[in-house]
C-alpha cells in the first residue's frame, strides 16, 4: 500500500511534468526540449523564494506557475516562431529548443552555483496521515491534489473554452484555423506559456518531494517524460495522465521486485513495446495521411 | 592554443555527426547512435586482442571491424521493427533502444558495470583524421549518386519517392545501417582514445551532441558534420583562449551560438559555403547526342493495342461506413487515352491510388501490367511501369527541377554509388546518360531552360509540368495524370493535350483525369465518368456529351422532386 502511493505521489508529477509536453506537441506538432530546463528553474526558482524572501511553499506555486508561463512565452518566441515556415522546422525547433534550455542552465548555474540546493529545514507542515496503514504526508497529499487539480483545469480549459477551441482548431490545420479569424501566433504563444507554466509547478513540486534540486534534474526526467508521453499517445491529455501514473507506480515496484539499477530498463522497456505494438500509445489516434 | 586532444575530439565529433547525417540525408530522425557506438565498443574492447600482442594498428583495425559490424548489425535488429515509425516516433524508440543498452551494459558483469573499462590507448591523431577522411569521402561519392538522391527524394516526399520506384523501406533500412556502422566505429575510436570506457559516455548528451553537430554544421551537405564539430569543439578553446573562466559563460555562450546559427542559417554553417549546382553544360549536348540518351534509358516495350493494361472486377474501397468506390470494372487496353471525369468526391482519386498501389481496395481485384496493386508493394507497381502525378503537387521541394526528374528516372537508371567510390568512368557516364535523359523529359513538357531551378520555386503551371516531366523520366508504360490542368490556361491546357496525343503515339497508355471536360473530351478516345463512387457511364466523348445521367450529374437534375 506505501508502494502504491508513494507510486502515485511520484506518478503525478511525472503527468504534471509530461502533460505540458504533450501539450504543445499536441497542438503544435513541435517537441519542445527546453521544457525540462523549466523544470529545473522552476525548483531553483522555488527554493529562492522559500529561503529569500521567506515565503510560504503554498505561496510560491503560484508564483512558480507565472514564472514557467514567461519563460514559456520566451522559449515560443525565441526558439520557435522564428521557425515556423521552414521545411526542416521539426529538426529545427528541436535544436533551437536544445541550445535555448542550455543558456537557461547556464544562467542558473550562474545565479546558484553548481551544487544541490535544499529547501530550508523548516518550511514543510510535518503533519502525516496515516492511510490503509500508510504514512503519507500532508506535503504528499498537497502534491496529488494540486497535479490533479491542474490537469483537470487544463482538460476542462481545451474541451470547453474559446482558447481551447482554438487550440484544436490549430492541432487540426493552422491555416484554415488563420482563415477562420483565429489568432494563431497568440493561441501558439499561450499553448507554450499553460504548457511550461506546469512543467514549472512540475518542478517544484518535485524539489519538494525529495528536497533538492540539482542543475542535471531536468534532464533525468525528460527522458521519462518523453516515455510517458509516447505511453500515453503523442498528444493526448488523458494519456499523459494515466501514462505518468502509470510509470510512477512501475518504478515504484520495479525497486520494490527487482533492484534498483533495473528500475529505467523497465520504463524504456514498455516504452519500446508500446511503439512497436501501438505506436500511437494507449489514447492516441493514429492519423491518417491523405493522398 | 590547440592540444593535440583538440584536434581528435574534432575527428571524433565529426564522425559520431556522420552517423546522424546518415539518416538525416534521407530525412529520419535517430538517436539510437549513442546505444550503437556503446555496444561496439564493449564489444570490440571486449574481443580484439592486445595492442601488446599484435602491434598498435593491426589492434584497432581489428577493433574497428567489430565494432563497425557490431554497430550494423545492431542496426539491422533494430530498425527491422522501427523503420515504420516516423519523425520524433522514431527518435523516442531509438533514444529508448540507447537508453536501455547503457542501462543493461551497467548492469552486465563483462562491461566492468558503472565504472566501465580500461582500453589501451592506440589512436594517434593522424588516424582519427584518416578515418574521418574516408567516411567524408563515402558521403561525398554518395550525394550525387542515384542512391543519395533516392535517399534525398524521401526526406523530401516519402509518397512520391515510392511512387516514383524507389523501395523506401530498403532504402530507409540501408540509411539506418550505414549510421549504425559509422557509430560502431565512433564507439571504438573513442574506447582506443580516452583510456577508460565507461557506459556513461554514450548518454542521452551524448546523442544529442551528435545531433546538434550534424544539423549546426550542415544536414544537406556533406561537409556539414566536419564543419559543426570543428565549430562546437573550437568554441570552448576560443573561450578559453581569449580568457573566459566563469564556469557559466561558456555553456551559455556555445547554446546562444548554437541557436544563431540555427535561427539565421537554415542549411547549417555549410550553407556558408557555396554550393555546387547540377547543371547541364549546354542545350547542345541533347542535340549532339540524338538518340544515345533516350534510346539507352528508355526500353521498356509497352503492350500493344489490345492488350490488356489494367483490369479492375468488382473494385470497391470504404472508409468506415463511406464507400469512395462501389463496384467498379474497368477494362483499359494498350495505348489508350482514358479520360476520367466526375464532380469532386466522386471518387476519381480514391480509384488511381487503388490502381497505383498507394491504396488497397476493400473488395473486388485489380490487375495492372500483371501485377496486383495493393498486394505488391507500391515501387514494384512503379516499376512494372504504372508512373503517375499527384492532384495536389508531391515534388521533392528542395531539389531543382533537374534532380527532381532524374529521381523519376530511378527505374531506368543504373544504380551508381559504389561505381562512383571507385571513381570508375562507366558511373560517370551513366550519370550523364541520366541527366540527358531528365533534360530531354524536361525539354518535352516545355522547361527546357529550368533545370537548376528549385522545384518550390517554378510557378505553379510549372511544377505541374515538372509532375508529368518526372513521371515520364520512369519511362512508364501506364501514365496516370490526375487534374494536370489544374490552374493553366487555356493555351497551356492545349499544349498539355498536344503532349498527350504524342505520348498516346509513343505507344503509352494514359489514364487522365481532369475538370476540363473540353480538353478531355479534345484528347480521350474513351471517357469514364464516377459518380458517388460508381461508374455512370462509359463512352466516346462523343456519346458522353449525350448521355442523360452525364448531364444530371454534373448540371443537377432538371426535374428536381424526381432527383430523389
Amino acid at each position: 500500500m506505501q508502494q502504491l502511493l508513494n507510486g502515485l505521489f511520484i506518478g503525478s508529477i511525472y503527468a504534471l511534468f509530461a502533460i505540458g509536453f504533450t501539450l504543445v506537441f499536441g497542438v503544435l506538432d513541435r517537441l519542445n526540449l527546453a521544457h525540462p530546463a523549466v523544470f529545473a528553474v522552476s525548483a531553483f526558482v522555488g527554493i529562492e523564494l522559500v529561503e529569500v524572501a521567506g515565503l510560504s511553499i503554498w505561496l510560491t506555486l503560484p508564483i512558480v506557475f507565472v514564472v514557467g508561463g514567461l519563460l514559456g512565452i520566451i522559449i515560443e518566441r525565441v526558439a520557435f516562431r522564428p521557425l515556423k515556415n521552414r521545411p526542416d522546422a521539426h529538426f529545427a525547433g528541436l535544436i533551437s529548443s536544445i541550445a535555448l534550455a542550455g543558456m537557461f542552465i547556464a544562467l542558473l548555474q550562474w545565479r546558484y552555483g553548481p551544487n544541490t540546493r535544499r529547501f530550508p529545514a523548516d518550511s514543510f507542515p510535518s503533519t502525516t496521515f496515516t492511510i490503509f496503514g500508510a504514512q503519507v504526508t500532508l506535503l504528499q497529499v498537497a502534491i496529488l491534489v494540486i497535479s490533479v487539480v491542474l490537469m483537470v483545469a487544463l482538460a476542462l480549459l481545451v474541451a470547453r473554452s474559446r482558447l481551447g477551441r482554438g487550440m484544436r482548431a490549430i492541432a487540426e490545420n493552422p491555416t484554415a484555423a488563420r482563415v477562420l479569424g483565429i489568432n494563431v501566433d497568440r493561441v501558439t504563444m499561450t499553448t507554450f506559456a499553460i504548457s511550461s507554466a506546469l512543467g514549472a509547478v512540475a518542478g517544484a513540486l518535485f524539489a519538494m518531494n525529495v528536497n533538492s534540486a540539482q542543475l542535471g534534474m531536468g534532464s533525468a526526467i525528460e527522458l521519462k517524460g518523453l516515455a510517458v508521453i509516447i505511453v500515453g499517445g503523442m498528444g493526448s491529455l488523458p494519456g499523459a495522465l494515466v501514462g505518468g501514473l502509470l510509470l510512477g507506480l512501475a518504478e515504484v515496484f520495479a525497486v520494490q521486485y527487482l533492484s534498483s539499477s533495473w528500475r529505467d530498463l523497465v520504463a524504456f522497456g514498455l516504452l519500446f513495446l508500446i511503439l512497436l505494438v501501438r505506436p500511437q500509445g494507449l489514447f492516441g489516434a493514429r492519423k491518417v495521411r491523405e493522398v | 592554443m590547440f592540444t593535440e586532444s583538440t584536434f581528435v575530439f574534432i575527428a571524433l565529433g565529426a564522425i559520431f555527426a556522420y552517423s546522424f547525417y546518415a539518416v538525416l540525408v534521407a530525412g529520419q530522425l535517430s538517436l539510437g547512435q549513442a546505444g550503437f557506438a556503446s555496444l561496439a565498443a564493449f564489444t570490440a574492447a571486449t574481443l580484439a586482442p592486445s595492442p601488446k600482442d599484435v602491434g598498435d594498428l593491426p589492434a584497432l583495425l581489428i577493433a574497428i571491424v567489430i565494432g563497425m559490424s557490431v554497430g550494423a548489425l545492431t542496426a539491422v535488429i533494430l530498425g527491422l521493427p522501427t523503420m515504420r515509425l516516423r519523425g520524433v516516433f522514431l527518435a523516442i524508440a531509438t533514444l529508448a533502444f540507447a537508453e536501455a543498452v547503457r542501462i543493461l551494459i551497467i548492469n552486465m558483469g563483462w562491461t566492468g558495470g558503472a565504472q566501465g573499462m580500461s582500453v589501451p590507448k592506440v589512436v594517434e591523431p593522424w588516424m582519427a583524421w584518416v578515418i574521418l577522411a574516408l567516411v567524408a569521402y563515402w558521403f561525398w561519392r554518395q550525394a550525387p549518386s542515384r542512391y543519395g538522391r533516392a535517399l534525398e527524394a524521401i526526406r523530401e516526399d516519402e509518397l512520391a519517392a515510392r511512387a516514383m520506384g524507389i523501395d523506401v523501406g530498403g532504402h530507409r533500412l540501408s540509411a539506418f545501417v550505414s549510421a549504425g556502422a559509422i557509430a560502431g566505429l565512433y564507439g571504438v575510436l573513442w574506447a582506443y582514445y580516452v583510456r577508460l570506457l565507461a557506459p556513461e559516455d554514450f548518454g542521452f548528451t551524448k546523442a544529442i551532441d551528435g545531433l546538434v553537430t550534424a544539423v549546426v554544421g550542415g544536414s544537406t551537405t556533406f561537409f556539414g558534420p566536419l564543419l559543426g564539430s570543428v565549430f562546437l569543439e573550437m568554441i570552448p578553446e576560443v573561450q578559453r583562449a581569449i580568457g573566459i573562466e566563469a564556469g557559466w559563460i561558456r555553456p551559455f555562450l556555445a547554446g546562444l551560438l548554437m541557436l544563431l546559427v540555427i535561427l539565421f542559417l537554415p542549411g547549417g554553417l555549410a550553407s556558408l559555403l557555396p554550393r555546387r549546382t547540377l547543371r547541364l553544360v549546354s542545350g547542345t549536348a541533347i542535340d549532339a547526342d540524338p538518340e544515345g540518351a533516350l534510346g539507352g534509358l528508355a526500353q521498356r516495350i509497352h503492350p500493344a493495342q489490345g492488350e490488356t493494361v489494367v483490369d479492375l472486377v468488382g473494385l470497391g474501397k470504404d472508409y468506415g461506413g463511406v464507400h469512395a468506390n462501389k463496384d467498379i470494372d474497368l477494362h483499359i487496353t494498350g495505348g489508350e487515352v482514358i479520360g476520367l471525369i466526375g464532380p469532386n468526391g466522386a471518387g476519381k482519386t480514391t480509384l488511381v491510388n487503388m490502381i497505383s498501389g498507394l491504396s488497397k481496395p476493400t473488395s473486388g481485384t485489380a490487375e495492372v501490367l500483371g501485377l496486383r496493386p495493393g498486394k505488391a508493394a507500391v515501387h514494384k507497381v512503379a516499376a512494372a511501369g504504372v508512373s503517375r502525378t499527384f492532384q495536389h503537387s508531391k515534388l521533392f521541394a528542395r531539389l531543382s527541377a533537374l534532380e527532381n526528374v532524374m529521381v523519376g528516372g530511378h527505374l531506368v537508371g543504373k544504380p551508381t554509388f559504389l561505381r562512383r567510390l571507385l571513381w570508375l568512368p562507366s558511373a560517370r557516364r551513366d550519370e550523364r546518360r541520366l541527366v540527358l535523359h531528365a533534360a530531354r523529359c524536361l525539354e518535352r513538357v516545355g522547361l527546357a531552360g529550368k533545370e537548376s531551378t528549385a522545384a518550390s520555386a517554378l510557378s505553379y503551371g510549372d511544377q505541374r509540368r515538372l509532375e508529368i516531366a518526372r513521371a515520364l523520366a520512369s519511362d512508364p508504360s501506364l501514365l496516370i495524370l490526375d487534374e494536370p490542368a489544374a490552374g493553366m490556361n487555356h493555351v497551356e491546357a492545349d499544349a498539355l493535350s498536344a503532349l498527350i496525343g504524342s505520348l498516346a503515339q509513343d505507344g503509352l497508355t494514359i489514364l487522365l483525369i481532369e475538370h476540363n471536360v473540353g480538353m478531355v473530351m479534345k484528347t480521350c478516345s474513351r471517357i469514364v465518368v464516377l459518380n458517388f463512387g460508381e461508374v455512370i457511364a462509359t463512352g466516346t466523348p462523343d456519346e458522353i456529351a449525350n448521355n442523360p445521367a452525364v448531364v444530371e450529374a454534373y448540371l443537377g437534375s432538371a426535374e428536381p422532386e424526381d432527383a430523389s
